[in-house]
């Protein structure tokens, strides 16, 4: 990259050295997103909620809970709606995640009043769409 | 014996060590990657796209920017390589550093962070580390490199080639267009847009590019030469450079997904509304570069 007196090129050890990790990362970030294209046939998105932890909170209860996309695929504005029942009384409350990446997890929190155990929490996935 | 003369500034360099003078370039480099990197960096749909787009679509992109690293450095990059095989070493350390340093920036943002998996990380790190790759070989150039400095020495071409200018403009498409497509609005803007306006847009292209380069009085600019008419330096640089932006426009597009499951008329209207912004680049980067 420089020249000596002589007016000649030479290229540093070190030169040479970043080069080479560039090149390294240039083929494995290739070979490993090739691959990750051409894997096994996991199903384009598949989502499923579970509860993290329950946390009495003012009158009521906060629901910790964990989204998890075991597809490929990523999940846009994924709904998780989470159902109370208290007797006969029901209480319902939502979230909405912005993206569930494929194999990758996102958690989120639902607010409930009462106080009702964590047990009769019910968690699902209500519906997401395609980025 | 008359006393040797003092070194010229530029000749000053020649003492310093390569390693030393490495570590300058890179510094510069990482510089240049920075500044041509950073605002995508801080574009939340570059890092949903790295996530989510397609990981076959990324991995061409990325065998697609090597090449273009290598013409850069050849045509524009760090100063004086002569030989293929140090454009070749001047691409990777430009791809490491603009990957090294989108890798900093977004665990500084905590874009990448305790929650991100591996396979996110590369995704959103791989896709920012194209734009920030060649800012990092184009950093000598714009920045003050020694190219000032040897101007006889330089390899700066006299008359530069035909193809030559076609790989700027296509570099400078690819630029351009890469900053202005993963966004939304790029998205709302093609719906807002009646065909009307996107055939005003397209006139307007056209007309800008060709201003730009030979109407204009902007440094580096060079004038016609006298054998070519107008009408001539029109098809021969503005149209083809108009249709370079179009086409890196397309695939720019296709790459982030964002022309699948379209009609074509739509296809060719994002393609159109891209292209505005491609065109700008592509007449730039003959001036710039």
């Amino acid at each position: 990259m420089t020249r000596d007196e002589r007016g000649e090129h030479r290229t540093s050890a070190l030169e040479w050295a970043v080069a080479s990790l560039g090149l390294v990362l240039v083929v494995g970030t290739v070979v490993l997103l090739v691959r990750d294209a051409v894997g096994e046939g996991t199903p384009a998105v598949e989502l499923a909620v579970r509860v993290d932890s329950v946390v009495p909170r003012g009158g009521g209860h906060a629901v910790h809970f964990t989204a998890h996309n075991a597809g490929r695929a990523t999940a846009a504005e994924v709904t998780v709606r989470g159902e109370r029942r208290d007797g006969d009384a029901a209480e319902e409350s939502a979230a909405t995640l912005d993206y569930v990446p494929g194999r990758s997890s996102r958690r989120g929190t639902l607010y409930f009043g009462g106080g009702a155990s964590p047990r009769d929490v019910r968690l699902r996935v209500e519906g997401f769409r395609e980025p | 014996m008359p006393p040797t003369t003092p070194a010229p500034a530029s000749r000053s360099r020649d003492h310093r060590t390569p390693t030393r003078s490495f570590l300058v370039g890179a510094g510069r480099a990482a510089g240049g990657a920075i500044i041509f990197g950073l605002p995508l960096l801080m574009t939340m749909e570059m890092w949903q796209l790295g996530v989510g787009m397609s990981p076959l679509r990324l991995a061409l992109l990325i065998v697609v920017t090597l090449p273009l690293l290598v013409g850069l450095s050849r045509v524009a990059g760090f100063e004086e390589t002569v030989a293929l095989h140090e454009d070749i070493a001047d691409a990777l350390v430009a791809w490491a550093i603009g990957f090294v340093v989108s890798a900093a920036v977004l665990v500084l943002f905590g874009a990448v962070g305790r929650g991100t998996t591996p396979r996110e990380a590369l995704g959103m790190v791989a896709l920012q580390a194209v734009p920030a790759s060649i800012g990092a070989l184009l950093s000598q150039s714009q920045l003050g490199g020694q190219r000032a400095d040897e101007g006889d020495d330089g390899r700066t071409v006299a008359e530069p080639g035909y193809w030559r200018e076609l790989f700027l403009m296509l570099a400078g498409a690819l630029f351009l267009a890469f900053n202005v497509a993963p966004t939304e609005e790029m998205v709302l803007i093609a719906y807002m847009m009646t065909p009307w306006h996107v055939l005003a847009l397209t006139v307007v292209s056209l007309a800008m590019m060709h201003g730009f380069v030979y109407a204009v009085e902007f440094r580096g600019q060079e004038s016609v030469p006298g054998h070519m008419g107008a009408r001539v330096a029109f098809l021969r640089f503005t149209v083809v450079g108009y249709a370079i932006a179009l086409l890196v426009s397309a695939y720019v597009l296709w790459t982030f997904g964002r022309l699948d499951d379209m009609a074509w008329s739509e296809q060719l209207t994002a393609a159109l509304v891209l292209g505005f912004p491609a065109s700008l680049g592509a007449a730039a980067a003959r001036l710039l570069l």
